[in-house]
């Protein structure tokens, strides 16, 4: 019981500071990389305070609704991601928060919000069915969907399902709003639409929307962790490879259409990801 | 008399005693609206009543003093007369063709091969059973209720002088009293029987309009669901020829020894259920179905027809356990679920797009039937149940909605809430019932995947099936909630008897998505006999198997917290200060304009994606149709 109450604790407390430290040396990497100093590390912290203290302003009551269930769905699923409990349901419990921040932006008429909108459901189209099967790889190789029993597995997973960790890394980087998938909010100003989805969220509700992103990055992050969960160090190693190359990628690639989102991540993790799983069921 | 031999009686009857009373006494509305009432509370009751007292088998040998089994022989001979009728009413020679040879072969299989005892078994009740009287009693009743205002509307809008609601009414009770008869007896003729009448009422409801439109759609219903019935009556044939029983649980008991024609017959069965539930190809009648009524979609699609389709195959899964015929089922169904859902996409009307997804759902329950492992069918099962509550209340509101504003367009209900706020929060919420977690469908899907996983070609169809159904639903609610600020909430006004409709029914599948996990060791546990066993065990509000656990109770607390503290914010936000969407421009006065040029306002639009350059119905119908017919010659194929 006393276990339980600690494990929701942590991941309601981890949520926010894990992911709004990645978030800020993000931000450093990001000015490194462009030859500028960045903010200090613990500025996305800043700015989410000063957010949350300004006053609440919407275009539609039910935005604000939907910014809480849409923390909330984030928050819920990083704890049930700590509670050890079954991965498939968390990836569905994180959907609801998505389709939640999709149904607030689309509850402004701005063409802005709802072109952002429509976007990000395209978005979660890509990453969706690639996420499943990549829980459908852990299931097939560990025998279980639960996250406890899969860090108990006592090989390291990426041996096994080298593509579905490259596939998860698409999902990643749509989920982190990375370039060239982020098409429908992103924080580069020079784009054709840029903040979409977000734009008519505003002040403690667009803090709040911070704030769940935050947990979900936590979550996806906690995901990677399954590929190496042997040894703490192969873990971190694993992490820090994984985000330098987000970061690398975001810089590195231009913004592309959805037509060309869908075939590719489709294409490609598709493949990949059957490949994978066609191993596991001879192995 | 024993009760239970009673009660049967009067899930059957009661509908046909309502029918035949409305036909005769329902000119008057309130001697035909108390028929329709009293009806609907008879079979609720006797539904109810029937819980405690399945399973059971009956002996069932006459009726009246006269021998059942000739009765319903005779009945089932007119009942192709009819269907002949109409076929030569209106020069409809496939039609014609399909009653005539079903007609020959009913009477071959009665004159020329029947021999010996007939099944002393007629009526066989388990909570299978049982969860469809339950469904097509109160589901059913609560759609025949909010019909009662609908119709009344509908023919003063199409300005109807002479009422046809009689009629309208003798068919929607028929409808339900056909269906119970199908799913409690044994006996494969008289199933047939009432598969028939299943056919003939949807014949009749599709065409109740009269319209062109209406009368070929309903033509093509008629013929379509007529090579169901040559494929059901050949199919009983050929089980009766290799296991010399017409009781179906006997057939499935001998299971065949995987035999050539005992699977063939299975396989025709299976066909005849796919005819019925509008699988790929056979999808076309369903979607022609949409031109009736509203509620009488609502009852296809939800509580009758469509089920039967599903019922049959759960009936017959044990039979073909571990064979290719089972496979090849799980791979159908699997592409149905995929394709039902990317055409949904590809709709902007929102009947359209409740009928594909209608599609898809029973794609998924058959793929879980084909899979055929205790998970699947215990998915299959629970998603039969909430798919028919959510399904029948998103249907009974688009109905509403589409009364109201003259359009069942998904563009035109951009910005509901402020029109009909009640109303679009309720079809919201069933949205939401439909994609969500801790909510049935989800915990079902659920189900349905981690069972899946095995099996390569289901789960990556499974997979980007139910993300494209995400797509279509989340798209629906939001457009129902785009407006500029909208103003308090008040309640618009709709008759009673339609709030008396939706509101049981979104009640009714919250109240029976938290309690999913009694739900399953209550009704579903003793649903599973041999070969399959309760896979999942009830953990304090926990369904847990050896290798997942969907905590339905926690999940469903800590979502009504969530609730709360939603809807606290959102009374709160209604003090907070409103400001005007972002147009990018000088704002005017107007949320949704702005200066343009020469100072003029211009309007702002944004419409909604449907991508139908992929998932149009011009571009997917003829390969998915085709896709259909190639796995469904696998599954005949297969099965040989």
């Amino acid at each position: 019981m006393t276990r339980t109450a600690i494990l929701i604790a942590c991941g309601l407390v981890a949520g926010p500071i894990i992911g709004g430290l990645v978030s800020g040396m993000d931000r450093i990497l990001t000015a490194r990389m462009q030859s500028r100093i960045g903010p200090p590390v613990l500025q996305p912290f800043y700015d989410v305070v000063k957010l949350l203290f300004k006053e609440p302003l919407v275009v539609n009551v039910w935005q604000a609704f939907c910014a809480y269930c849409y923390i909330a769905a984030a928050s819920i699923s990083v704890v049930l991601f700590f509670l050890q409990s079954d991965l498939l349901l968390i990836f569905f419990v994180q959907a609801v928060g998505a389709v939640f921040l999709v149904v607030g932006a689309l509850s402004s008429t701005s063409p802005f919000s709802q072109i952002g909108a429509h976007r990000e459901l395209l978005q979660i189209l890509s990453y969706e069915p690639l996420l499943v099967l990549v829980v459908v790889g852990f299931y097939l190789e560990t025998g279980s969907f639960k996250v406890a029993d899969i860090y108990a597995w006592q090989h390291p997973l990426l041996l096994k399902l080298p593509f579905l960790f490259i596939v998860l890394g698409y999902a990643l980087t749509i989920k982190l709003r990375k370039s060239p998938f982020d098409l429908s909010t992103c924080h580069h100003a020079h784009q054709e639409l840029v903040k979409g989805l977000l734009t008519d969220y505003s002040g403690p509700f667009l803090a709040l929307t911070e704030i769940g992103h935050w947990f979900e990055v936590v979550l996806l992050l906690g995901v990677c962790t399954l590929f190496w969960a042997t040894s703490w160090v192969g873990m971190a190693v694993l992490l820090a490879g994984t985000y330098f190359l987000e970061v690398l990628v975001d810089n590195t690639t231009s913004r592309m259409t959805w037509r060309w989102m869908l075939s590719y991540v489709w294409g490609v993790g598709l493949t990949l990801s059957i490949v994978n799983l066609i191993w596991l069921h001879q192995g | 008399m024993d009760i239970r031999a009673g009660l049967i009686a009067i899930l059957v009857l009661a509908p046909f005693g309502g029918a035949i009373l409305c036909a005769v006494l329902g000119a008057s509305r309130v001697i035909r609206s108390s028929i329709v009432l009293a009806t609907g509370a008879v079979l609720i009751a006797s539904a109810l009543w029937l819980i405690p007292l399945v399973p059971f088998r009956l002996p069932a040998e006459s009726f009246l003093g006269l021998n059942l089994h000739t009765l319903i022989q005779a009945a089932d001979v007119v009942l192709l007369l009819i269907i002949l009728y109409y076929g030569l009413k209106h020069k409809h020679l496939v039609i014609v063709a399909l009653a005539v040879l079903q007609l020959l072969l009913t009477s071959y299989l009665e004159f020329f091969m029947l021999k010996g005892p007939l099944p002393v078994e007629r009526v066989f009740c388990d909570h299978l059973s049982l969860m469809m009287v339950l469904i097509i009693s109160i589901v059913g009743s609560i759609i025949c209720y909010q019909a009662i205002p609908y119709m009344e509307n509908h023919e003063h809008h199409y300005h109807i002088l002479k009422s046809r609601q009689p009629r309208f009414f003798f068919v929607m009770l028929l409808f339900l009293g056909g269906m119970n008869g199908l799913v409690l007896f044994n006996d494969l003729t008289f199933i047939y029987f009432f598969f028939e009448v299943t056919t003939l009422c949807s014949f009749l409801l599709i065409g109740h309009d009269r319209t062109a439109i209406a009368t070929r759609n309903a033509l093509r219903a008629l013929w379509m669901n007529s090579v169901g019935g040559a494929a059901f009556i050949v199919g009983i044939i050929a089980a009766y020829h290799e296991t010399g029983t017409l009781e179906l649980q006997k057939i499935l008991a001998t299971s065949g020894a995987g035999s050539g024609v005992y699977l063939l017959a299975l396989a025709l069965l299976c066909l005849a259920s796919f005819v019925k539930s509008a699988q790929f190809p056979f999808q076309s009648w369903l979607l022609g179905a949409m031109v009736a009524p509203t509620p009488v979609s609502a009852l296809l699609h939800s509580s009758t027809m469509v089920k039967v389709g599903i019922y049959l195959v759960l009936r017959l899964a044990p039979g073909f356990n571990g064979t290719l015929l089972s496979d090849s089922v799980a791979v159908f169904g699997a592409f149905s679920f995929l394709a039902g859902a990317a055409l949904a996409v590809g709709q902007s009307n929102g009947k359209k797009v409740l009928a594909y997804s209608t599609i898809s759902n029973l794609g998924l329950i058959f793929a879980c039937a084909g899979l055929n492992t205790a998970e699947a069918m215990i998915a299959a099962m629970l998603l039969l149940a909430f798919h028919a509550v959510v399904k029948a209340m998103l249907f009974l509101s688009v109905g509403a909605i589409e009364q109201h504003i003259a359009s069942r367009d998904i563009e035109d209900m951009r910005g509901l809430y402020a029109v009909m706020p009640l109303t679009a929060l309720i079809t919201v919420s069933g949205v939401i019932m439909m994609i969500m977690p801790p909510f049935g469908v989800l915990l079902s899907k659920w189900m349905a995947m981690e069972a899946a996983a095995r099996n390569l070609y289901v789960i990556v169809m499974v997979a980007l099936g139910s993300a494209l159904t995400v797509i279509y639903w989340a798209r629906w609610a939001g457009t129902l909630m785009s407006d500029p600020f909208a103003g308090r909430f008040r309640p618009e006004h709709q008759p009673v008897l339609t709030w008396l409709a939706l509101g049981p029914l979104c009640v009714g599948g919250g109240v029976m998505s938290v309690l999913a996990p009694w739900l399953y060791t209550r009704m579903i546990v003793p649903m599973l006999a041999s070969p399959y066993t309760p896979a999942y065990m009830n953990k304090a509000g926990s369904l847990e198997n050896v290798y997942g656990t969907f905590a339905v109770l926690p999940l469903s607390v800590v979502a009504l917290l969530g609730l709360v503290v939603a809807v606290i914010a959102l009374k709160r936000a209604f003090h907070a200060k409103i400001a005007s969407p972002y147009l990018s421009g000088i704002q005017t006065g107007e949320p949704s304009m702005f200066l343009g040029p020469m100072n003029q306002p211009v309007k702002a639009e944004a419409k909604n994606y449907y991508l139908d350059t992929i998932f149009g119905e011009a571009r997917l119908t003829d390969w998915v149709n085709l896709g259909g017919g190639i796995l469904l010659t696998l599954i005949l194929g297969g099965a040989l």
